[in-house]
C-alpha cells in the first residue's frame, strides 16, 4: 500500500515515451474569443511562454521574446504568450502587454488547467514545440542573459 | 482503494498500446518529504511525506485524467491515499464535454470560479494534513462555440478546499450543487455581450437560490476597452444597489498608447458570499505583490460588503527601464465601517545588459488588520556574471502602527541568491519581526514574549535533467498569508528540513 504510488510511477516512466506531444488546447485571447492551439501555432516552430503580470522574471524576459518574434518571423516561428493571471489581475493583461510592445498572440489560462496539462509548474516557463506538436525544449525561470541560450536553441532547432 | 487502483491501472494499460494509434500517457509527480515541525509545538521532528501523481491520457479528441495523492505521517488519523480527481473529456473545434473533475469560471468569477495552483502543497492548520490546494468542480460540463457565440452549461459540486481529504464523510467537502448556463455573443468584432443563470441547491434541504448576471466587453476607439459584469440574486431587486440586496458589480476600463498602459477597476459587492463553500471569487481589486513583506500584507476581499477602486499605470522605457504605480482603496461595512488603502510605486532601472536595479515604496492603511501608517520599502539588485552565473540581493523593510499597541511593529527581509548555472541555484533567506502576534509563544498564556523573532533558511534547487528537479530547504521558514495567481491562503511556519522532487514523464 505505502509503496503503491512510487511503483506505479516507476512503471509509467518505464513504459511511455519521454516527450509526449501537446494536445490541441483551447483558450481565450485578449478579445475574449476562444481559439485553439492548432489555429495559432507556427508552421515551423512555436515558442510558448507561460507568464503572469505579477511575475518579475517574466516581465524582464518578454521584451526579449518580442525581439525574437520579429527576428524569426520569416522562419515561420511563432511566439505565443499564455497568461495565468486570474480574475484578480485579468484587467491589467492587455494594457500591460501593449505597453511592452508585444505583438504576438496572448492567450489566457485563468484556471491554469492548460498549464497543468502541459506539465508546467512555475512561471516563467518557455516551451519550444515543433510542427508535430512535440516539445523539443523547456526552459524554467529566467535570468538576464538567458535569452542568448534561447535564441541559440531556436537557431539550432531551425537547422534540423 | 479498489477504484483508485482500477483507474490508475487502466491508464497504465493504455500506456502499453501503440502511441501512434491510441494516444499517449504522460504526467507529473511531486514528492515532498519533511523532517521538522511548527515552532512552539512539542511534537518535535515529525516526519511526513506527500506524493501527488497526475496522469493524462490523450487519444485524438478523447482524453482522461487522474490525480492521486498520498500522505504519510506517524499519526494514522492524518494519513490518506486518495484518487482526488478523475476526468473524461471529449473536445473538437466546436464542442467540449467534460465528466468528472474540471475547472470552470463564469464571467469574471462573480458567480463561480475554480482554479488549480500547479505544484502547490497546502498544509491544513487544524491537523497538519498536506494536500493539493485547488478548487475544482465535480460533475458534468458541456461547452460549444461558433463564430459568433459561446455557450456553457454545467451541473457540478464545487470543492471546499479548506476541509482536508481525511475528513469523513467525503460529501462534506462538496456541500453545494451548482447548475449553470452561460452564453457569450460576439455582436461585432468590438462588442461581446453575455449572461449567465445559476441555481445553487442548499445542502440537506430542498431549497435553492438563483442568480443571474450580465456581462459586457466593448473595444472602444483610441485603444480604450470597457468591460464589466453585474451579478445578482433573483430574489433581490434588479439594479438596486442597497445593502439589503444581494449583488456584485464589477467594471473596468483599460487604455494603452505606445509604452503607456492604464487599468482602472471599480467594485461594489453586497451579500455575495455564495454557497456553503464560497465558490465564487469576484475580482479583489487589490495589487498582487511578489515582494514577501507586501505579499503577506494583502487585503482579503469581503464580498459581504465591499466597495472600492484600483488604478494602475505603467510605462516601459525603450532602454528596459519601467515604472509601475498603483492606487487601491476598499471599504467594508459589515458591522462597522473599515477602510483599506494602498499607494504603491515601483521602478526598475537597467544599468546595462548584466545589471538591473529595482526598488519599491508602499504606503498603506488596513483597518481589518488594525494596521495604520504602514510603510514598506525594498531594493533588489540583479547581476549576471559570466557563464550564466547570476547573483541577486533582495532587501525589504516594513514598519507600521498597530491599534492598541504603543510600539511600532517592524519586519525585515533579506535574501541572497546565487545561480552557478542554469541547473543549480542556492539562496539564503533571513527574516525578523517585532510583531507581537508572532513573537509571543502561545503555549505560555501568562507571559507575553516580545523579543525579536528571526528566521534563517537555506534553499537549493538542482535541475537534474529536463524531467527531474530537486529542491532542498533547511532552517526556519516564516509562514503567514500568501497569494499565488490571485489565490490567497495561509502558509504555516516550518522549522526543519524539506526535500521536494518534481518529475515530468
Amino acid at each position: 500500500m505505502k509503496i503503491l504510488l512510487p511503483v506505479l510511477l516507476f512503471l509509467f516512466v518505464g513504459s511511455t515515451k519521454i516527450d509526449p506531444t501537446i494536445p490541441n488546447f483551447r483558450l481565450k485571447d485578449l478579445n475574449n474569443r476562444t481559439v485553439s492551439y492548432e489555429k495559432v501555432k507556427g508552421e515551423n516552430l512555436t515558442v510558448i511562454d507561460f507568464w503572469a503580470t505579477w511575475c518579475k522574471p517574466c516581465i524582464i524576459s518578454m521584451p526579449e521574446f518580442a525581439e525574437m518574434d520579429n527576428e524569426f518571423e520569416d522562419e515561420d516561428v511563432k511566439f505565443i504568450g499564455i497568461s495565468i493571471d486570474g480574475p484578480r489581475n485579468q484587467a491589467k493583461v492587455k494594457p500591460f502587454i501593449k505597453s511592452l510592445g508585444i505583438e504576438y498572440t496572448i492567450l489566457r489560462d485563468i484556471d491554469t488547467s492548460v498549464m497543468a496539462r502541459l506539465r508546467v509548474s512555475a512561471v516563467p516557463t518557455l516551451l519550444i514545440v515543433n510542427s508535430d506538436n512535440e516539445v523539443l525544449y523547456m526552459h524554467e525561470g529566467y535570468k538576464a542573459g538567458e535569452e542568448v541560450e534561447i535564441r541559440e536553441k531556436i537557431l539550432e532547432l531551425l537547422e534540423k | 482503494m479498489k477504484k483508485i487502483f482500477f483507474s490508475v491501472f487502466t491508464l497504465f494499460l493504455f500506456s502499453f498500446l501503440p502511441n501512434e494509434t491510441l494516444g499517449q500517457v504522460y504526467g507529473t509527480n511531486t514528492f515532498e518529504f519533511q523532517l521538522g515541525n511548527l515552532p512552539f509545538e512539542d511534537d518535535q521532528y515529525l516526519t511526513t511525506s506527500y506524493d501527488q501523481l497526475n496522469l493524462f491520457y490523450d487519444a485524438d479528441k478523447i482524453s482522461f485524467f487522474t490525480k492521486v495523492e498520498q500522505f504519510l505521517t506517524p499519526h494514522q488519523d492524518r494519513n490518506y491515499f486518495e484518487l482526488s480527481q478523475k476526468q473524461f473529456q471529449f473536445q473538437d473545434d466546436h464542442l467540449r464535454i467534460r465528466i468528472g473533475n474540471f475547472y470552470e469560471t463564469l464571467g469574471y468569477g462573480l458567480l463561480l470560479r475554480s482554479y488549480d495552483i500547479p505544484g502547490s502543497v497546502y498544509e491544513n492548520e487544524f491537523d497538519r494534513t498536506r494536500y493539493t490546494f485547488l478548487r475544482d468542480l465535480e460533475g458534468i460540463s458541456v461547452s460549444a462555440n461558433g463564430d459568433w457565440f459561446e455557450l456553457k452549461a454545467l451541473r457540478a459540486e464545487p470543492l471546499n478546499n479548506l476541509i482536508p481529504p481525511t475528513f469523513e464523510p467525503d460529501s462534506v467537502r462538496r456541500p453545494d450543487l451548482v447548475e449553470a448556463i452561460q452564453g457569450n455573443f460576439y455582436a461585432t468584432d468590438q462588442i461581446t455581450l453575455g449572461g449567465a443563470l445559476m441555481r445553487v441547491n442548499t445542502p440537506f434541504s430542498g431549497d435553492f437560490q438563483e442568480y443571474g448576471s450580465v456581462i459586457s466587453d466593448i473595444q472602444l476607439p483610441f485603444n480604450f476597452q470597457l468591460f464589466g459584469e453585474y451579478a445578482f440574486s433573483t430574489s433581490s431587486e434588479f439594479l438596486s444597489f442597497t445593502s439589503q440586496n444581494s449583488y456584485a458589480l464589477y467594471s473596468g476600463l483599460n487604455f494603452f498608447k505606445d509604452s503607456f498602459g492604464l487599468s482602472f477597476e471599480y467594485k461594489d459587492y453586497s451579500n455575495f458570499l455564495l454557497g456553503s463553500a464560497a465558490f465564487n471569487d469576484p475580482p479583489s481589486l487589490i495589487k498582487e505583490h511578489t515582494y514577501p513583506v507586501l505579499n503577506r500584507s494583502t487585503h482579503v476581499v469581503n464580498t459581504a460588503s465591499e466597495t472600492g477602486v484600483q488604478l494602475e499605470i505603467f510605462y516601459n522605457f525603450e532602454a528596459g527601464h519601467s515604472i509601475v504605480a498603483n492606487y487601491t482603496s476598499a471599504t467594508n461595512n459589515v458591522f462597522l465601517r473599515q477602510q483599506f488603502y494602498e499607494y504603491f510605486l515601483e521602478g526598475t532601472y537597467k544599468v546595462n545588459e548584466t545589471l538591473s536595479l529595482k526598488s519599491f515604496f508602499d504606503f498603506a492603511k488596513d483597518d481589518p488588520k488594525l494596521e495604520d501608517n504602514r510603510i514598506s520599502v525594498g531594493f533588489i539588485a540583479d547581476k549576471s556574471l559570466k557563464n550564466t552565473r547570476n547573483i541577486i540581493i533582495d532587501l525589504q523593510y516594513q514598519i507600521f502602527d498597530r491599534q492598541f499597541e504603543p510600539d511600532k511593529t517592524q519586519n525585515y527581509f533579506g535574501s541572497l541568491s546565487f545561480a552557478f548555472n542554469q541547473d543549480l541555484t542556492v539562496s539564503t533567506v533571513f527574516e525578523a519581526t517585532t510583531d507581537i502576534l508572532l513573537t509571543d509563544n502561545p503555549n505560555t498564556l501568562l507571559d507575553i514574549e516580545e523579543e525579536v523573532r528571526t528566521w534563517l533558511g537555506f534553499n537549493s534547487l538542482y535541475k537534474i535533467n529536463s524531467s527531474n528537479s530537486l529542491a532542498v530547504f533547511a532552517g526556519k521558514r516564516r509562514g503567514g498569508p500568501a497569494c499565488t495567481s490571485g489565490i490567497c491562503y495561509e502558509i504555516l511556519d516550518f522549522e526543519g528540513v524539506e526535500l521536494r522532487l518534481n518529475t515530468r514523464f
